[in-house]
């Protein structure tokens, strides 16, 4: 519920005053195109390590908004990941999804600037519906709704992967000029020379992963993040894809090897499409709607791309703690799981070398 | 003597773990569960550093490439990195470092282990 406008909420870097969004209002008016904008309720909603939530609700005087609406604002991070993209950059990413046809919670205006309430933020329409991974893969009615969700999901996907670099299109995006999964390579052993600890079998796993990188079928958006807990999901249907400060040009089958990485079935091992379905259903619904058709065979490198990635990452969570002095037991706690990747990447190499697939 | 310390400290922190985990954590309201489920889990894991020490499980692995007491991580990382450590110069590479890996697994997350068929 929201809370009244008179209490004082803490944003991290600085307190809100009362009514610390009124502020907003004249600019937001401006932002859609109304008359007046009357932000009458302000929440903090429960957020993650990266960023803070807010639902707002709002009163819209004229223009094609009028009316009243339940909004999420969501500041940019306190301590930002390198390699995420600003709260701006990604509102453009989520706008050029829309304009695609993916289901994402209504882009409606965001801000670069730390001027108006403290930090850059972006605001989107409040959408219904649940994005607990672990709730979503444990609900007793995912054996009704798991394989259409699956097949909606890679429909979603598709959508994604059909906006291509061309003049105009987020041009501040970097088009990878080598290989893309060679590029993210790199950009992961750039995160390893500045952690906290050496990981020989992280090392292995990479010096792997740049042997065998596969040419792209096309270079696409992806989306970067896209795993069960990074959607919503109501009565069984998928709402909206959430989570799009990771997206970059780049070879679609990372997207489809994330979703699908055994880290992210949250213990529902069996069903390898992110917890929820069979592989097959997913590729159905991409396949569907995609020029590019995927198949099941090229998608294991890009598991163990999506097992070192998360390893990287969660390294440099816990050098948060080890060295940036973040208080927090989860970021500790994170930086402890590189081994399980490390472990789920080896196993599939030793799969795909047993096979002799590969080297 | 500085055996007995070690002893006293692993039984506490066993004591600790098991009446945070029987007794506070399913008092708790919903909102402090993920947070208490965190503090279980890293009571548990600083128990079973107590017995095992990473810096033991790392000599260990490069005990494999280096003479006694000679190479670090860092050095191994880098030349895994470099190329100069592959799977042709070293055709155990994969099996020593997934064994280190499971090894880190059996202090840090043993369950995880089991999810993958491994005993712990």
């Amino acid at each position: 519920m929201a809370q009244a406008m008179d209490d004082k909420v803490s944003t991290g870097r600085r307190m809100l005053e009362p009514g610390g969004f009124v502020v907003l209002e004249p600019w937001l008016a401006s932002e859609i195109g109304a008359e007046r904008v009357a932000i009458v309720g302000a929440a903090l909603l429960a957020g993650g390590a990266v960023q803070q939530n807010w639902r707002l609700d709002a009163e819209v005087t004229g223009g094609a908004r009028a009316g009243r609406h339940a909004w999420v604002l969501r500041t940019d991070a306190a301590a930002s990941l390198d390699v995420s993209l600003d709260r701006l950059s990604e509102f453009r990413c989520i706008e050029a999804a829309h304009k695609a046809g993916v289901k994402v919670a209504e882009p409606i205006a965001a801000s670069g600037d730390s001027g108006l309430i403290g930090r850059p933020f972006a605001i989107q329409a409040l959408v219904a519906g649940n994005a607990q991974g672990r709730r979503i893969v444990r609900d007793p009615a995912l054996v009704e709704f798991g394989e259409d969700l699956a097949r909606e999901i890679g429909r979603e996907l598709a959508r994604i992967h059909s906006v291509r670099p061309k003049a105009g299109v987020l041009s501040f995006l970097p088009i990878p000029m080598t290989n893309p999964s060679r590029r993210e390579v790199a950009a992961m052993r750039k995160g390893l020379d500045g952690a906290s600890e050496a990981r020989p079998a992280l090392e292995y796993v990479l010096s792997w992963l740049d042997a065998n990188a596969p040419e792209p079928p096309a270079i696409t958006l992806v989306h970067g993040d896209f795993r069960t807990g990074n959607y919503m999901v109501e009565k069984g249907q998928l709402t909206a894809v959430l989570d799009w400060e990771f997206c970059h040009w780049g070879d679609p089958r990372e997207d489809i090897g994330w979703f699908i990485a055994r880290c992210w079935r949250f213990g529902n091992d069996d069903k390898v499409a992110g917890g929820i379905a069979k592989l097959a259903s997913l590729l159905e619904g991409y396949n569907g709607v995609a020029d590019i058709k995927l198949t099941a065979s090229e998608l294991p490198y890009f598991e163990v791309l999506a097992a070192a990635r998360w390893a990287t990452i969660s390294l440099l969570q816990g050098d948060r703690f080890i060295k940036g002095g973040e208080r927090s037991l989860e970021l500790a706690l994170t930086g402890l799981m590189p081994p399980e990747m490390e472990w789920d990447a080896l196993d599939v190499i030793d799969r795909l070398v047993t096979k002799g697939r590969v080297t | 003597m500085s055996e007995h310390r070690r002893l006293g400290a692993e039984a506490l922190l066993d004591l600790v773990a098991e009446a945070f985990k029987g007794e506070i954590a399913p008092s708790l309201p919903p909102d402090k569960r993920y947070l208490a489920a965190m503090i279980g889990n890293a009571l548990d894991i600083a128990r079973r550093e107590m017995a095992v020490e990473e810096e033991a499980l790392a000599f260990q692995l490069l005990d494999h490439f280096y003479d006694d007491g000679d190479g670090t991580m860092q050095e191994l990382a880098r030349v895994i990195r470099s190329g100069t450590v592959n799977d042709t110069s070293y055709p155990e590479l994969r099996a020593r470092l997934k064994a280190h890996v499971a090894s880190e697994l059996k202090v840090r997350n043993p369950r995880f282990l089991g999810t993958r068929g491994v005993k712990g």
